[in-house]
């Protein structure tokens, strides 16, 4: 009986240790950022197109003229995206859909679209996104104190200042 | 004659054990026209209040079922809970499964704060509600900090520099949940009277709801309510009466910690070393305002008293604005209220107490007298 109960307690921590897993690859998040630019790989440059927009789950989330950079955001490892090139000024529009594996443990990722859609693989198109250094001044002071002192003896609403 | 005076006595009996709520109804019914706010405005107001609150005040029903009161120590699940919830917003886990995660990462630290406070509140025997209370500076003011403060970015390796503090250690007054924010909310919702009702965030409420109805149910469920009834009578009936004191506190920790990531999620932010501070006295009150006592508590009293009280704390400042042209006054107010409504039970439920132990002695007396009469 007591084995018993014990291998339940076992599997049930197996369970949620199972779950959390499961949640921290299907949970993680990261924004993307397109650029429409030029790309370079092997010494052949791949030329940007006029305009392209960035579709994710139906919706436009980019409309990218050449040189410009547009952003999203996606929870998982396997980004699908759908876009619509104009090649030109005046030209006809095409739709290409498009599915890319993310690395894990990059947060910030930059895709280069022209690089994309000519089929090129990963180092050619993916960058890692750092943001710049924020010069802080002060260091931060950190409000630990329990017994608020203010008027209404910390209880005021603390869901007033939310919506 | 003796029905009318018994009709009497019954109108008179359900007064006193509901004058709380009907006292706050009274409030609302007054505050309500002189606020000025629509009904719909006050609706959706409401619907989203209970969708943040009533899940934590939910956690507050098993420690009172064992006959602990009003579990203060709730404190310490909402901690574990902000604890979890901020190692996911490192680890960048975001939507649902970031609430999920939060929530099995806080189960560990919330049993063992459960455990804590159970062992602790057996040693104090009928002192739980105070014990409670003074355990939470204690773990809010002292382990929690040390963990949050010193010990991620140190020991706990804490990776994005807007969490952390700019010294290398340590976490920011603020960390944002915006990847996180009314995932659960915006998940199956619909609008109705012009109020977003967060369908999947009142199916995880429908789900605890049912879960302690089974639970009371449950032969743990019924060793609880027979230790609360008279802990001397369960100890006889071979119920291990320490045990189940300590599981009833420990499933009120792990339930307060989730109910917090729920609250969290809501709001999109956590307020790092204050979050925790009042959601103990929150619930409580709101729970009370319900109809609730120290000994018995329903699913009932809980959704009632998140309206009523959450309904007074949108019309108080505005109510007091219009009748004295101060809205502080209306401010003032509602705090009175929510600190004289726990007094106000607590009082209640001493002098119950005190009635009933007299009312007990003087049948003794009675008995013994007659006894030694036929003696």
């Amino acid at each position: 009986m007591k084995t018993k109960k014990l291998l339940i307690r076992i599997a049930a921590i197996l369970v949620l240790i199972a779950i959390g897993a499961v949640m921290m690859v299907i949970g993680r998040g990261h924004t993307l950022y397109f650029d429409n630019t030029t790309a370079e790989y092997n010494g052949i440059s791949y030329e940007a197109p006029y305009k392209i927009e960035v579709n994710v789950k139906g919706e436009q989330v980019a409309k990218l003229y050449e040189r410009e950079r547009g952003s999203s955001t996606w929870i998982g490892q396997n980004f699908n995206m759908e876009l619509l090139v104009t090649p030109e000024k005046g030209g006809t529009e095409s739709a290409y859909k498009v599915s890319l594996s993310l690395p894990y443990g990059v947060d910030g990722i930059i895709v280069n679209l022209p690089a994309v859609l000519n089929g090129l693989p990963q180092d050619a198109w993916f960058e890692e996104f750092i943001p710049a250094p924020v010069e802080e001044e002060d260091v931060e002071e950190v409000n630990t104190d329990e017994f608020t002192t203010d008027d209404f003896g910390g209880m005021e609403d603390p869901e007033a200042a939310i919506e | 004659m003796s029905e009318k005076k018994d009709m009497g006595k019954k109108a008179l009996n359900l007064l006193r054990n509901n004058s709380v709520p009907l006292m706050f109804i009274l409030i609302c019914a007054v505050c309500i026209p002189l606020s000025g706010f629509s009904i719909s405005y006050l609706f959706n107001e409401i619907v989203t209040r209970m969708g943040r609150n009533i899940f934590l005040i939910l956690s507050l029903l098993i420690p009172i079922m064992a006959g602990m009161g009003l579990n203060f120590g709730m404190t310490l699940g909402a901690m574990a809970g902000e604890i979890a919830i901020i190692l996911v917003a490192d680890w960048q886990i975001w939507g649902i499964p970031g609430v999920v995660l939060a929530m099995i990462l806080s189960i560990p630290v919330s049993v063992l704060l459960g455990l804590m406070c159970g062992k602790l509140m057996n040693m104090t025997r009928g002192r739980e509600m105070i014990t409670g209370y003074i355990l939470n500076f204690f773990v809010g003011g002292g382990l929690y900090q040390l963990v949050v403060l010193y010990l991620m970015g140190t020991i706990i390796p804490i990776i994005h520099s807007s969490i952390r503090l700019p010294r290398g250690y340590g976490i920011r007054n603020t960390v944002g949940l915006a990847n996180m924010r009314q995932c659960l909310d915006n998940q199956f919702s619909f609008t109705l009277f012009g109020a977003k009702i967060p369908l999947l965030t009142f199916i995880i409420i429908a789900a605890m709801c049912l879960f302690i109805i089974w639970f009371r149910k449950t032969k743990l469920g019924q060793d609880m309510r027979a230790v609360g009834q008279d802990m001397d009578v369960a100890r006889d009936a071979g119920i291990k009466v320490e045990r189940t004191r300590i599981i009833s506190i420990i499933l009120s920790t792990v339930f307060a910690g989730f109910g917090m990531i729920i609250y969290l999620q809501n709001i999109g932010n956590l307020p790092t070393y204050t979050a925790h501070s009042q959601i103990g006295m929150f619930c409580i009150a709101a729970l009370l305002v319900g109809g609730a006592s120290v000994e018995r508590a329903s699913i009932g009293n809980v959704f009632l008293g998140v309206v009523l009280f959450h309904l007074m704390f949108i019309v108080a400042p505005k109510a007091g604005a219009a009748i004295t042209g101060d809205s502080m006054i209306g401010e003032y107010f509602r705090v009175f209220v929510s600190y004289a409504v726990i007094t106000v039970a607590l009082v209640m439920y001493e002098t119950k107490k005190r009635r009933a132990r007299g009312r007990a002695g003087e049948l003794l007396a009675r008995a013994q007298k007659e006894g030694g009469g036929n003696a």
